[in-house]
């Protein structure tokens, strides 16, 4: 039971406030390969009380696309998860050659509502649970400002620095869907394959040790490098211009329909397939540059609509989740 | 005088926005004692400290308490506060109860206008403790912050968010709710180095405290001195010396509590990339500093400034060397991929890059640009050969655009032009003109140093200027979303700073010719002139030249900035001459008298028909001075020609003591209007100086 009876190394400053120990962990991950640093993220976030959730099972850019994410960040109800999601983003694609830049890779996303007073403390230890000693390390908060045209969103925060390198983003959402956060979400998305790279010292994402079990060492080149030449011919060369722009107008047709019928949930699933469908013709160059801001609009005026559904769907359920959190606060 | 004590106020927050952090606690330090004077406490000039996770004031000898303060009020006047039989009505009662005392307690007051009933009480001053949470509440909430935030569940809205707050008076901490915190006497240390409490002893062994047992460097000032030694200190011991951006300096004092420089190097192969594309992946990304040797050239090494005394120093090194590398082997993948590609060869991609919905694409531009430029530069009187130069440079100047490089270091747009056109064998006045063609960038930039460049720059300036005016864009208020004053200004610069003697008025024409879908351009030239010319009067004040300094060269209405900026000069050096004032006057003088004379002014001034030795000596004294200021002038010496002007001085006041200029006498009024003229006249070469308010 290591993660048991966990107290935080970095008290914060001025406040006894601790969350419930963290207690499910009774391995040690062997944080030096891949999997064993996701397993070890999940261990630490879960004993921290938050959900532990798998990826959203659709082509997302990032983890703030995530619905538990985008949407849970709406509203007055308390949320707290964490998960890896893997992140698409057609541009980034260098047919598996550059050693740094991948359209497919992971976050592992956590988005804690409201955010904790301490939640840089318990990022700072979620560190240490990796392994990395502040007092040997440089870590740093070095601003990093977000925002989203088509989430209609923005937040303040950082990007965390170990030793000069990027790891997180760390950010508090102040808006999401045009609609003001209240309260405020903490968002921490660790860039995993880069704390993987630096843990495991190798320069190239596909020399990362995925797992070293009895079946022998498996590689993230192994497991991602062919989907990587693959999808990157057909992010630049062959993805279908014509089709993806028709598909783009299709979607958004059917999220107004669904959100005429308040179904904000796969009203949502529609934004997030135009916005893929978007970011293909993008990598594909195939929208001009005022063709572009126009998408953008467009998407943004889709998650603004949807964000609104799916308010006023949980208003009229009654918030269900915001009795509990005042039962819990009461404690 | 009452006791005093020092004030500490400290606001201890998550990691504070780098860029204003400086300007955020300077703005909180005014406000805290814009606050203590309002609330008569006396004014105060406190000292700032600022770290990534603190803003902090200390303000030296605040009073304890508000001075006592005598208060007046007057009551009813005596007429209606007392009956005939003297007792007093209900109004002197109401006045009274008002008060809080009986009618025989108040005092009576008497002036001229008449007689009242008076209040008289001492207020007591409230405490300084009793205040301290308004005025702190007050301050905070007058920061200016760009973008307020919000976090967890609280109502409050600060930068970031808040931490712990410290309120020190004397020996007293004060606790009171304050941003979602309550505050107390005790800081905090750096983060790692030191996270628990610090107890002050008084507010003034504030930085000395957290210096001595916190890891922090509370002042910033001093942090980034540190930071400089350091850097230099490290650079030295890689046998160079550090290249300090003073803004870069800035940055990493605003990102570390406790400095620490890490000395880092890098694959000597990367030294084949330009010191350009290698400052900016050194500085942009990584906020290093980079290492040059004797030569000027960089060195493979960087002094990055990290924020911890670390256990094993090695892995903070061996970590930044590991980020800087993949930043650099992209630089040089970029810097290898883009020359397979000559800038020639890159203009048709320009097609595709929008420069304005309404204005084309950067193709288009830049073919005006193109054009413009070699109007400029056969202006600027070059030949034949360096016009075309002048094109060439035009034509290409945009093209780096469509580079990788600038897709991923953007700051490096026209550096990086320059380099692909040497690499590509362009002549090299083209390649340093590419270069120098967004100069000046900034308030204080340097103009272009090239020729070419400078006739490029204000070709693509002009260019802008007018097609965003065309397009009916131009500024308006506090609105310039094309920047179009910066724009203006440097243009105004490179021909002024630059000594170019060229017509804004006829360039802005041939500017408008380039825009060939718009017909009705020549109301725009006017305005686009009028625009310019206001900048130019921002330009001249900005040095200190008064206003109607301007106004008088103004009035002449000269088209060379150049010209204008020289008359600026020589009007205001004749501005602070003993002789300028009366000589104003007298110009004015003249100028009222010609404007009021009905009579046909004849250009020659006739000796004969001198009467009085007044007009005679002053008609002698400015034939005499002609020659030589018409010389002046000639060469534009302006300067000179005003202070030979000045000599007149005697001449004119004895002429209009003396000489009655109205005489009856039509022959002798033509006569001495004729002189008075010409005299007006040699000022005006200049400037009209009977403007200046002397």
């Amino acid at each position: 039971m290591a993660n048991a009876g966990y107290t935080f190394l970095f008290p914060h400053p001025c406040r006894d406030a601790q969350l419930p120990p963290a207690e499910n962990s009774d391995s040690q991950r062997n944080v030096k390969t891949f999997q064993g640093l996701l397993l070890a993220l999940a261990d630490y976030w879960g004993g921290q009380g938050c959900v532990l959730l798998q990826p959203y099972d659709m082509e997302v850019g990032a983890g703030t696309f995530h619905p538990d994410t985008f949407l849970r960040a709406i509203g007055p109800e308390p949320w707290g998860a964490g998960h890896a999601q893997p992140s698409r983003r057609p541009a980034d694609g260098r047919y598996g050659e550059n050693p740094n830049r991948l359209q497919h890779y992971y976050q592992y996303q956590v988005a804690i509502k409201p955010s904790p007073l301490n939640i840089q403390e318990m990022y700072l230890d979620s560190l240490i649970w990796l392994g990395v000693d502040p007092l040997e390390h440089d870590i740093r908060f070095v601003e990093d400002n977000w925002e989203s045209p088509t989430l209609g969103a923005w937040g303040l925060g950082w990007e965390v620095w170990l030793n000069g390198m990027e790891i997180t983003q760390f950010t508090y959402f102040q808006q999401m869907g045009g609609i003001e956060c209240r309260p405020v979400t903490a968002e921490i998305a660790y860039g995993v394959e880069r704390i993987a790279m630096y843990l495991q010292g190798v320069d190239s994402i596909f020399d990362l040790v995925w797992t070293d079990g009895p079946r022998g060492k498996i590689s993230y080149g192994d497991v991602f490098r062919q989907n990587e030449t693959e999808m990157s011919a057909y992010n630049f060369e062959y993805a279908d211009t014509t089709v993806l722009a028709s598909q783009f107008d299709d979607f958004e047709r059917q999220c107004k329909f669904l959100v005429e019928r308040e179904l904000a949930r796969p009203a949502y699933d529609m934004v997030l397939k135009a916005s893929h469908s978007f970011n293909l013709l993008d990598s594909r160059h195939g929208i001009s540059v005022t063709e572009r801001q126009r998408y953008i609009l467009r998407v943004r005026a889709m998650s603004r609509q949807v964000a609104q559904c799916y308010l006023d769907n949980r208003r009229a359920l009654g918030f269900p989740l915001l009795h509990e959190a005042e039962v819990l606060n009461n404690v | 005088m009452s006791e005093t004590a020092d004030l500490l106020v400290e606001i201890g927050t998550e990691e504070l926005p780098p860029k204003t952090l400086r300007k955020l606690s300077e703005a909180f330090g005014v406000a805290l004692c814009d606050r203590l004077e309002a609330k008569i406490l006396g004014a105060h000039q406190g000292t700032v400290y600022a770290t990534p996770r603190r803003l902090a004031v200390l303000v030296p000898e605040v009073p304890t308490n508000q001075p006592d303060r005598d208060i007046e009020r007057r009551g009813p006047a005596l007429d209606a506060a007392f009956d005939a039989q003297g007792n007093p009505t209900k109004a002197a009662e109401g006045f009274a109860r008002s008060c809080g005392v009986e009618v025989d307690h108040l005092d009576r007051y008497e002036t001229a206008d008449g007689r009242w009933l008076l209040f008289r009480s001492t207020a007591v001053g409230e405490s300084t403790l009793s205040l301290l949470p308004a005025i702190v509440e007050e301050a905070l909430a007058r920061i200016p912050i760009a973008r307020r935030m919000r976090w967890s569940n609280l109502d409050v809205e600060f930068v970031r968010p808040v931490h712990w707050v410290t309120l020190l008076y004397g020996s007293d901490s004060v606790e009171v709710d304050i941003m979602g915190v309550r505050s107390g006497g005790n800081t905090y240390g750096h983060r790692f180095h030191h996270p628990q409490s610090v107890a002050l002893s008084e507010p003034s062994e504030y930085a000395k405290t957290l210096y001595g047992g916190a890891h922090v460097i509370a002042e910033f000032a001093a942090r980034k001195e540190v930071i400089r030694t350091q850097v230099e200190e490290a650079a030295e011991s890689t046998g160079g010396h550090a290249v300090i951006d003073e803004a870069l300096l800035e940055e990493n004092a605003a990102l570390v509590e406790w400095p620490v420089a890490v000395t880092g190097s890098f694959d000597v192969l990367y030294l084949a990339l330009p010191d350009c594309v290698l400052t900016a992946t050194m500085q942009g990304h990584q906020r290093y500093f980079p290492i040059a040797g004797d030569d000027g050239a960089l060195m493979p090494h960087f002094v990055a400034i990290s924020n911890i005394e670390s256990s094993n120093p090695d892995t903070v090194r061996h970590g930044n060397e590991r980020v800087i590398r993949p930043r650099l082997a992209d630089a040089a993948f970029f810097f290898e991929a883009d020359q397979k590609k000559s800038l020639e060869e890159r203009r048709d991609s320009l097609k595709d890059v929008v420069y304005q919905e309404k204005l084309g694409s950067v193709y288009d531009k830049s073919e005006r640009v193109s054009h413009l430029a070699g109007i400029v530069a056969i202006a600027m009187g070059h030949n034949p050969d360096e016009v075309k130069l002048a094109r060439r440079a035009g034509t290409l100047f945009k093209c780096d655009l469509v580079t990788d490089m600038v897709g991923e270091f953007p700051e490096l747009q026209g550096a990086m032009g320059r380099e692909y056109a040497l690499a590509g064998g362009e002549d090299i006045p083209v390649a340093i003109a590419i270069g120098e063609s967004y100069m000046p960038r900034f308030a204080g930039d340097t103009i272009p140093s090239s020729s070419i460049g400078r006739a490029l720059s204000v070709a693509d300036r002009l260019d802008t200027l007018m097609g965003i005016f065309l397009i009916g864009q131009a500024p308006t208020g506090d609105k310039d979303p094309f920047a179009l004053r910066r724009t203006a200004l440097g243009a105004l610069r490179i021909m002024i700073e630059g000594e170019l003697p060229l017509d804004l008025h006829k360039l802005l024409k041939s500017t408008a010719d380039g825009f060939a879908q718009f017909s009705d351009s020549a109301g725009v030239v006017d305005e686009v002139m009028e625009f310019v010319l206001e900048r130019l009067k921002g330009y001249f004040v900005d040095q200190g030249v008064p206003v109607d300094v301007f106004q008088a060269v103004q009035a002449r209405e000269p088209r060379e900035p150049y010209d204008f900026a020289k008359r600026v000069h020589a009007v205001d050096a004749f501005r602070k001459l003993p002789e300028a004032a009366s000589l104003a006057a007298a110009n004015k003088r003249i100028q009222n008298i010609l404007k009021q004379a009905a009579d046909a002014v004849p250009e020659k001034v006739d000796d004969s028909l001198f009467a009085e030795d007044a007009e005679w000596n002053l008609a002698a004294k400015t034939l005499g001075l002609s020659p030589r200021v018409r010389e002046l002038l000639k060469m534009r010496d302006y300067t000179t020609a005003m202070t030979s002007l000045a000599g007149l001085r005697e001449g004119v006041d004895d002429f209009f003591d003396n000489v009655k200029v109205m005489d009856d006498d039509e022959r002798l009024r033509k006569n001495r209007l004729s002189l008075l003229q010409s005299i007006s006249n040699l000022f005006l070469e200049t400037a009209d100086i009977s403007k200046l308010q002397t």
